[in-house]
């Protein structure tokens, strides 16, 4: 025992200390959290300074400001004065040389009998981003719909605004009397579910390469001198785990500094602008402040609505039981070869389930409730990512969670023990690599 | 039961521990057979390492030494038969008495020489202070204290052999295996590692060494053992195994008429081979059953001048070459 131990010392000390791994464990969150940012910015952020023509023949937007002698919007509201996106108006076509020889960047044409239509054309020059877009598409619409309630003898737009009606769904689970958010806590399952494929894959493949390194590295007879091949293996596999277990938790830490980093810089204003252009997208739609605060109150509902003690305790069985499942195969694979090119062919049949079950996971979310994901909750080989999803979305009851477990710990348990025959036999073998006949008959061989 | 006539060509202090020790077999193996699936790797071998010796286990590759020597390090087990390590059947408290050196050999490349002995002294059961005091006392002894904090990759293979063959001592094992310990060593490291091997036995390890080197057998073995196709052909002390093979062959050296020479061995004795130099003439001769050197000596007088006649003792290189052919042409 006392063996085993110094092994997952070393197997833990050798990579923690590796500059790759301090590398991508500091780095890696700031990297996820540089492509949100990135992403954000993409979609809402635009530095182009726009300047838009719109040409409205009919003249049902706009009027002649004889004071100013230009013409002006109806509905000053619709259009306010934003910095960086102004609106100007002209009752002709002004040709297009204003947007490619002139400082205009688009020009908005309201096409005829706009009313019943509801058609406007956008021409451009440089492709708008889909924030700009979705800005004129907003401000157009607030125009047109006051237009024409003003052209309609019978109804005023404050009684407009009072009779539409926005409809919000209030979702309820009769059992429980409460919204359940069945879809939302998919989606935190699944997430769970990603992170535990990640770290299957990654690590999983640690460990194989990890033993054909002490192969081809010709010290594995050394040390099975001293040790059972057993112990070795599981030493291996189980100081790997260590190193995904530190590199998760430093990166849940990490990422929450990283989170509350980036909170404080929002509300310092440095991202005020892109966040104010989000909350105008809204500023269209009434009841804005009710909506929101609805909107936060759900979320937070959500978050209460999980059991974070289970999902986390299961998150952390199905977690060390997926790997240890997985890592053993990848460690009969890494035993039987001599270098990481003949791998390739071994390792087919561990990656489609692993693959398999991720892609499941994936689509359990959208139906938790299905045979599909019911069934393959059970089977061990994706039960640790398909039974996530179960799980937070609580439709799975503690027997099936029990059943479910055992299943993945007793094949655990078969998977180690064939995986430790083949690894007994194929690290004091070199040259060509074998076939699946020759690995089933090293399973039967004599210690 | 004491056991001193295997020492009786080794140098007279021994005689001293002889009295004193009661000295028994390091290893008794008895009908060990091991088979894999597509072929026989050991058949009924049986061997005898009398402790505080060197024994030679030699053999032609693929014979089946490897085998016998990962069954006694525990490694695998045998199909058949048993074997006593110490008087003892081999059990797990034996794997930290043995030091073992494999053929195929090597160090973990990204770690440094010096936490890398003192981890595999640990997998051998020392503690880490033990490991590191009597790692530098080594590493002086064979001039190599500047490697310590030095990544094994930057070593050169004989240098890298060098920190094996101290990590495989290190715990003071009663029994060494070591496969091929001089191959990858100059010669003035094989004579330093040689010297050391030899050390290790008088202060009280037994040794079992296996080699293609011939003549370090004959330098350092005390016994030997010759294994091939999976059984032992061949086995006693170096000097029995000279005396059994070739035995009363001689060498003669003369001056004369080779033409009259051979004539005269007529019969009773076999010319193996002949060598002349100018008018120097050297033959080795085997003397049939029921005549002896004065025959020999009686039958060429007459014939040529005789300037040398010696028991012609062959190396071990030839007595390999000559069994493993032997059981060939049986076979």
């Amino acid at each position: 025992m006392n063996k085993v131990i110094l092994i997952i010392k070393r197997e833990y000390l050798s990579r923690v200390k590796k500059r790759s791994f301090i590398v991508m464990t500091l780095l890696g969150p700031i990297l996820f959290a540089g492509l949100m940012i990135a992403a954000v910015f993409v979609t809402q952020a635009d530095s182009v300074k726009h300047k838009i023509m719109v040409v409205d023949d009919d003249g049902v937007l706009t009027r002649y400001d004889e004071q100013r002698g230009v013409y002006v919007p109806t509905c000053l509201d619709c259009f306010p004065d934003r910095e960086d996106f102004n609106y100007y108006f002209s009752p002709y076509y002004p040709g297009d040389s204003i947007v490619t020889e002139g400082d205009y960047t688009m020009i908005v044409e309201v096409l005829n009998d706009v009313f019943n239509m509801r058609k406007v054309q956008l021409l451009y020059e440089s492709v708008p981003s889909i924030t700009a877009t979705s800005r004129i598409e907003s401000d157009l619409e607030n125009a047109v719909e006051r237009a024409k309630i003003m052209s309609e003898e019978s109804i005023d737009y404050q009684t407009y605004k009072r009779m539409k009606v926005d409809l919000m769904i209030n979702k309820v689970n009769i059992e429980k009397g409460e919204n359940s958010y069945e879809q939302e806590r998919a989606g935190i399952g699944s997430a769970f579910s990603i992170i535990i494929f990640f770290f299957i894959f990654l690590f999983g493949a640690y460990v194989m390469r990890g033993i054909i390194e002490e192969k081809t590295s010709r010290i594995v007879e050394v040390i099975i001198s001293s040790v059972r091949p057993f112990q070795l293996m599981m030493g291996k596999i189980i100081g790997i785990g260590f190193v995904a277990i530190t590199q998760f938790l430093i990166w849940v830490a990490f990422s929450g500094v990283i989170w509350l980093i980036i909170g404080g810089l929002f509300e310092s204003g440095m991202l005020q602008d892109s966040m104010a252009m989000g909350q105008e997208m809204d500023a269209g739609q009434a009841n804005l402040d009710f909506e929101t605060y609805i909107q936060q109150q759900e979320g937070f509902n959500l978050l209460l609505a999980i059991n974070w003690g289970v999902m986390l305790t299961m998150f952390v069985v199905y977690f060390i039981g997926g790997y240890l499942l997985y890592s053993a195969l990848f460690a009969a694979v890494g035993a039987a070869v001599d270098n990481e090119t003949d791998t390739q062919q071994l390792m087919t049949p561990i990656m489609l389930p692993l693959f398999f079950s991720y892609a499941l996971a994936i689509m359990s979310a959208s139906n938790p409730e299905g045979f599909a994901a019911t069934f393959f909750s059970f089977v061990p080989f994706s039960s640790p990512m398909v039974m996530m999803v179960r799980i937070a979305t609580d439709t799975v009851a503690w027997w099936e969670v029990a059943l479910s477990v055992g299943i993945l710990v007793a094949t655990c348990w078969l998977m180690i023990t064939i995986a430790a025959r083949i690894y007994r036999v194929g690290i004091l073998m070199y040259g060509k690599r074998p076939t699946y006949k020759e690995l089933w008959k090293w399973l039967f061989y004599k210690a | 039961m004491v056991r001193c006539s295997y020492l009786s060509s080794a140098p007279f202090f021994f005689d001293y521990f002889c009295l004193r020790l009661e000295l028994m077999n390091a290893i008794e193996a008895k009908s060990i057979s091991k088979s894999y699936a597509d072929h026989i790797a050991l058949s009924d071998v049986s061997i005898t390492v009398p402790e505080q010796s060197v024994f030679g286990l030699l053999g032609p590759n693929g014979a089946g030494k490897t085998s016998l020597i990962r069954i006694i390090n525990q490694i695998t087990g045998p199909d058949s038969g048993e074997i006593k390590l110490f008087g003892e059947p081999l059990n797990k408290e034996h794997v930290g008495m043995i030091g073992y050196l494999p053929e195929e050999r090597g160090l973990y490349k990204k770690m440094k020489v010096g936490e890398q002995s003192i981890y595999l002294a640990q997998l051998k059961g020392m503690s880490k202070q033990e490991a590191k005091r009597k790692l530098k006392v080594w590493f002086e002894r064979l001039e190599i204290g500047d490697w310590w904090n030095k990544k094994v990759e930057e070593l050169s293979k004989g240098m890298a052999q060098k920190v094996q063959f101290v990590t495989t001592v290190l715990h003071e094992p009663k029994l060494l295996i070591l496969d091929e310990p001089f191959s990858g060593f100059d010669p003035i490291n094989t004579a330093l590692i040689r010297q050391e091997i030899m050390r290790l036995r008088d202060e009280g390890s037994t040794i079992i060494l296996s080699t293609h080197n011939m003549a370090s057998v004959e330098e350092i073995c005390d016994n030997i053992a010759l294994i091939n196709q999976s059984k032992v052909i061949l086995e006693g002390s170096v000097s029995e195994v000279q005396n059994r093979y070739h035995a009363n062959e001689y060498l003669l050296r003369f001056e004369g008429n080779m033409v009259g020479f051979t004539n005269a061995l007529w019969t009773n004795f076999e010319l193996i081979t002949k060598k002349s130099e100018k008018d120097q003439h050297e033959a080795i001769i085997k003397i049939r059953e029921g005549k002896n050197l004065n025959d020999l000596l009686l039958a060429v007088a007459p014939e040529v001048q005789l300037i040398e006649a010696r028991p012609h003792t062959p190396s071990m290189n030839d007595i390999f070459i000559t069994a493993v052919n032997l059981e060939k042409e049986k076979s």
